[in-house]
């Protein structure tokens, strides 16, 4: 009996880590920023300000994550006089479009304004 | 009024008129775009402000976003925004059919002021404010218009009918000179026609040796000729405005009777009448269609040829006078009616003849119709409605 709900645990914890796996946003982007304390929402709104539109932002993202510099970063001098600048991105660029879609979608303006 | 005179100035007026109304339709048109024009920016110093208000509003919403997430709203206007995409990210206006390229605009019933943003909270690129147009810069632009466009169609009216004036003063003199010019000679034509007439008759032409008799047929035939000719001048000057006086008479007599009396000047011509004359009764003013008769037969006699026919036909309702003459073409069948024309300038003469028929048949209500071909010669055909 302890073995049957064991393989059950196991099985289940497998399946989970197999969504999370499939899903690059959380399995990627989700835990750094977590780690290093930097709000997904905050760079949301910030990216928002200067991208506005779902395309513009998901193509000056993609860039930016793969090749992040300073100078076109939305998170403004300020930040970066306490922080540093991210590593590039290790996703592909399929992995990379799909985690933009599900920032974009999880986070979007457009739809939540009453 | 004639006829080529009067479609000459229809013309001049039809033409006049146009531009008139073109002219001061445009003039109306850049008044009126141009007071919208003054209204849109007296309005927009006003939205302009009413937009760095909402934009001072988006910011701090998207600082709180998503903590708080109530677009702001104001009494005094609606907005919405769109992102660089051109997608609505939200709106509270009325009307959102939006053009991007445009500062400000009127759009069914409201007016749009658009304002771009630098910073985009919110993701909002754009930003609209509305404001209901309320239309009553309309009711006095167009009060003015109305004012200004009756006022200068007036004057132009005014000018125009000078104008019309002008143009046709140089026919007008001609034509009343020509009428006061017959009536004169007709008055001094009576008297000595009477007396040649007169003797005329007296004369037997049985007792006239033979070569005497054919020129005494020549001047019995011209005196008739005159007479007819005085006649219609009476007519046409002296008697035009004389009440009609109907009475029923039979037109056959009557055309019998006007045959005898032209009988001569045919003769003298040496044309052959063909007559089929039918008992035709007729309500008219017989004095006037001795006229009519008359004119038909000597045009009949003046434009045929040598040796040929002139056909009078009466039956009911009735009358026909052909001749075998040149005929005409359908230009000179147009113009036909006038007065002072004449069929044929080789023929001389004051050209009164149609007219007279024309104006004696138009008040008695009777038709009268022309076939004419060039080479075969014409047909007048005159009809009433028998009683
Ligand atoms: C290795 C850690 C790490 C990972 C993985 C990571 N980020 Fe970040 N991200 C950061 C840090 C640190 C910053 C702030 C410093 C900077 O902008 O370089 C940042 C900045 C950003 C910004 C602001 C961009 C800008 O122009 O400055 C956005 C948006 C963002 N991340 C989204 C993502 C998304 C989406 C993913 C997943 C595809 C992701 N990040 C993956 C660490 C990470």
């Amino acid at each position: 009996m302890h073995k049957i709900v064991f393989l059950f645990l196991i099985l289940a914890a497998t399946l989970t880590a197999k969504s999370a796996e499939q899903n690059p946003f959380d399995r990627n982007c989700v835990p750094c920023h977590t780690s290093v304390g930097v709000s997904l929402r905050k760079t949301f709104m910030n990216a928002l300000l200067v991208y506005s539109g779902k395309e513009n932002m998901k193509a000056g993202l993609a860039y930016f994550l793969r090749y992040p510099r300073k100078d076109i970063s939305v998170m403004g001098e300020k930040y970066f006089a306490t922080h540093a600048l991210k590593e590039p991105t290790t996703l592909d660029r399929r992995e990379l479009e799909e985690a933009l879609e599900i920032f974009w979608e999880r986070y979007k303006v457009i739809g939540h304004l009453r | 009024m004639l006829r080529s005179e009067r479609r000459s100035l229809l013309r001049f007026l039809t033409l006049y008129a146009l531009m008139a109304v073109a002219v001061v339709t445009l003039v109306s048109y850049l008044y009126y775009r141009s007071s919208e024009r003054i209204m849109l920016l007296e309005k927009k110093a006003m939205m302009a402000d009413y937009a760095a208000t909402q934009i001072r509003r988006l910011e701090r919403l998207h600082e709180r976003f998503p903590r708080e997430r109530t677009y702001p709203r104001d009494p005094r206007f609606r907005s919405a925004i769109y992102d660089v995409e051109y997608r609505q990210i939200f709106s509270t206006m009325r009307n959102n059919a939006v053009d991007f390229l445009r500062d400000i605009y009127r759009k069914y019933g409201v007016i749009h002021f658009v304002k771009l943003l630098d910073r985009y909270y919110l993701g909002a690129k754009y930003l609209f404010i509305e404001i209901p147009d309320d239309r009553r810069w309309v009711a006095s632009t167009v009060r003015k218009i109305a004012l200004g466009a009756g006022g200068s169609l007036l004057l132009l009216g005014i000018l125009g009918w000078y104008l019309a004036r002008l143009f046709v003063r140089p026919m007008r003199d001609s034509i009343e000179l020509l009428d006061r010019f017959i009536k004169d000679t007709t008055h001094d034509l009576n008297t000595p026609l009477s007396t040649i007439l007169a003797n005329v008759e007296m004369i037997d032409p049985a007792r006239l040796a033979p070569e005497d008799r054919k020129r005494f047929e020549r001047i019995e035939g011209g005196a008739r000729s005159v007479s007819t000719l005085y006649e219609d001048l009476k007519f046409a000057t002296l008697e035009s405005e004389r009440p009609l006086q109907i009475e029923p008479f039979a037109m056959e007599e009557l055309v019998q009777e006007r045959l005898e009396f032209f009988e001569p000047l045919i003769r003298a011509r040496g044309l052959r009448i063909h007559r089929d004359l039918e008992h035709a009764p007729i309500r008219a003013d017989r004095q006037a269609m001795a006229r009519v008769v008359d004119n038909l037969l000597s045009n009949a006699v003046k434009y045929n040829r040598p040796g040929g026919t002139v056909t009078v036909r009466v039956g009911p309702g009735i009358l026909e006078v052909a001749d075998t003459g040149r005929g005409m073409d359908p230009e000179t069948l147009e113009t036909l009616f006038e007065r002072y024309r004449r069929g044929d300038d080789a023929e001389g003469g004051f050209g009164l003849g149609l007219d007279i028929v024309q104006r004696i048949l138009r008040r008695h209500r009777f038709t009268i119709e022309v076939h004419s071909r060039k080479g075969e010669g014409s047909r007048f055909t005159i009809r009433w409605k028998e009683s």
